[in-house]
């Protein structure tokens, strides 16, 4: 109906002065077979031994384009079955990492449903007016917020969890709010958020406000520096990343300090960084490498798993990727918690059917356990093997 | 027989001139027709296996060596997606998401989308004739056509992919018909034929391009310049960050 209606305005509006519409979308069905973690069974009565899930995801996007502003919109959906949920497994979650799609919710854009063995979303993640005047851009409704240049770990950007480890790709968070972009000049840019969240789940009346800034300076050729400073949360949040390029590669690095909570609810400072190394090494083999330190929030739930995908406080992470051939590209990543043992090894391995589709086959392997002190969570990781068959339109 | 191939030269290559004995100024005339001082092309490029092609629609903007912004129109997976380059640094934007990526220089050595043409060709990061030295080497005749061969030899503070690049022009209109790419050890790594020749806004210049790796002979990329505009100015902030995300 939606693209009924884009198609229409396109036809109605081509004869104005400058109209541009635009339909795109994916779509990508999963399957994978499981097994589960010893200690998880022991430890954290996740009680089952091995298992299938199947899922299905994909995005409409749609962009109506007058003049100098745009509308733009995308509808994800989502539909995940498995004998998991019959028990409330944990599991899942991570299969279907980002579990929230809405970073920051004000508006309840979004359908749920749940039954015995499956579980179907169908989320607006992305619906926003944005209008340009010269130097100055301003967005309001549902936006993407992404900015930093981490891909395993990104803490600068409480906005948009950083996908590299899961099995889901072309996905975004959605925020609820307002942005204005200044372009200050060539060289510097400032972002200001205003944005709101009120929980979708015990909902108490107050939305929780967001007053973000960000800006990007380039001093030099070689050398950015990015910063955030605001509330969010419920935290006061302060951080900063830079990026110096070699001609052979570039070295970043993040750090993001949040105070307790303003308004004295039981919590601790929590600080994070991360430092991260990018090179080409040659044309079709590149490799990335991110280490850092999440502090662990003592007050968090287990069961949310909704700020990261691996539960590590330390870690280190090295990702390669190979072309091996233009349809077939492969991709193995180490991560490792350097405080608990624990080590995760994820490979990807892409082949290019033509025609807008692919294929993927994926492992997700905990090859080593934690120490009996570490994270609780690492207990939770599966190993994993699976298929995955992606188109775009 | 020089005396006879210069001669031909000045006649036929009416813009080189008197400087057509002079491999630098050679490499500065093929500079001028092919780049401009800024361009604006429609390119088609398809990358071909024996079981398999691929083609994807590109728009690339340029100017001088500083500046230069790209952005595929098709296929679906990659439509929208944009690079820029200001002198040595590059971001991607990833409209779906409006993820904006700073990207290592190291990746002008990349293959692009899967191509034979590395990031560098693209954006055309380099320049033959500002970063290379040049010299004539003797005349080669190839499959019955005489070439005027030109060595080109990276400068020691270029920062450039190839060390060197052999050109094969033709003694007719001064232009490229072949260049092979070496690398450090001086080994032919990959050939890239040029042919078709048109003219745009005045600017003569081979509009299909074939990438041939020398490791792998059953693959090739081909461009065809579709159109070309060297006369269009861009709006002041056109390479910018603003414009980048403006899709």
């Amino acid at each position: 109906m939606i693209a009924i209606f884009l198609l229409f305005l396109s036809f109605s509006f081509k004869t104005f002065a400058k109209f541009d519409a635009d339909i795109s979308g994916n779509l990508e069905g999963q399957g994978r077979h499981s097994w589960n973690n010893e200690d998880a069974k022991k430890d954290l009565m996740q009680d089952w031994d091995d298992e299938d899930f199947y899922l299905i995801y994909g995005n409409l996007d749609g962009k109506v384009e007058i003049n100098g502003s745009r509308l733009e919109a995308n509808v994800f959906a989502r539909h995940s079955k498995s004998d998991l949920y019959e028990n409330d497994y944990i599991a899942p979650q991570i299969f279907t990492f980002p579990n929230k799609l809405v970073a920051r919710d004000v508006f309840k854009l979004q359908h749920k449903k749940e039954v015995q063995d499956s579980r179907t979303e169908l989320i607006l993640n992305k619906l926003y007016y944005e209008w340009d005047y010269e130097e100055h851009r301003f967005m309001v409704g549902r936006i993407y917020i992404n900015y930093g240049l981490g891909e395993i770990f990104n803490p600068i950007n409480p906005f948009n969890q950083p996908t590299g480890l899961t099995a889901i790709s072309q996905v975004a968070q959605g925020n609820d709010g307002f942005n204005f972009t200044f372009f200050v000049s060539d060289k510097y840019t400032v972002d200001f958020f205003l944005l709101g969240d009120k929980s979708v789940n015990g909902y108490e009346g107050q939305i929780d406000r967001t007053l973000w800034v960000h800006g990007e300076y380039q001093f030099s050729d070689k050398l950015q520096f990015d910063y955030v400073i605001g509330e969010d949360q419920k935290r006061d949040k302060l951080g900063a990343q830079v990026r110096y390029s070699f001609t052979e590669a570039m070295v970043f690095m993040q750090t993001l300090f949040q105070t307790d909570y303003v308004n004295n609810e039981e919590s601790h400072p929590l600080w994070d960084m991360m430092i991260g190394y990018d090179q080409q090494i040659m044309n079709k083999w590149h490799i990335r490498a991110e280490g850092g330190y999440q502090k662990l929030n003592r007050y968090a739930n287990l069961n949310t798993l909704s700020e990261r995908f691996l539960p590590t406080e330390y870690f280190i992470a090295i990702a390669n990727q190979y072309e091996i051939h233009p349809l077939v590209k492969i991709t193995g990543t180490f991560v490792n918690d350097v405080k608990s043992g624990f080590t995760y090894f994820i490979a990807r391995n892409t082949f290019d059917l033509g025609h807008g589709t692919e294929a993927e086959i994926f492992g997700y392997i905990p090859v080593a356990k934690g120490d009996k002190f570490s994270y609780p969570a690492q207990k939770l990781v599966t190993t994993d093997i699976g298929m995955a068959l992606r188109t775009f339109f | 027989m020089f005396k006879q191939f210069f001669r031909k030269d000045i006649v036929f290559c009416l813009a080189l001139g008197a400087n057509a004995n002079n491999a630098t100024e050679w490499s500065k005339f093929i500079d001028r027709e092919m780049r401009g001082d800024r361009s604006h092309a429609e390119i088609m490029m398809t990358i071909e296996t024996p079981n398999w092609s691929r083609t994807l629609e590109i728009e690339s903007d340029v100017e001088g060596k500083k500046q230069a912004l790209s952005t595929i129109n098709s296929p679906a997976k990659e439509k929208g997606i944009r690079t820029l380059r200001i002198e040595n640094n590059m971001w991607n934007y990833f409209p779906k998401l409006k993820r904006k990526v700073a990207v290592s220089s190291s990746m002008l050595l990349a293959s692009w989308m899967g191509s034979d043409f590395t990031n560098e060709d693209i954006l055309k990061a380099s320049s033959m004739a500002e970063d290379y030295e040049h010299k004539f080497v003797p005349n080669q005749k190839i499959e019955g056509t005489e070439y005027r061969v030109i060595e080109n030899t990276a400068k020691s503070e270029a920062k450039v992919m190839w060390p060197k690049i052999v050109t094969y022009a033709s003694p007719v209109d001064c232009l490229p018909r072949q260049y092979r790419y070496y690398d450090k050890q001086e080994k032919l790594k990959r050939v890239l034929y040029l042919d078709d020749v048109k003219t745009f806004d005045g600017h003569k210049l081979p509009t299909k391009w074939v990438m041939q790796p020398e490791d792998n002979a059953k693959k090739k990329t081909t461009i065809i310049y579709k159109n070309m505009k060297f006369n269009s100015s861009f709006k002041p902030n056109h390479f910018s960050q603003k414009n980048l995300t403006d899709y």
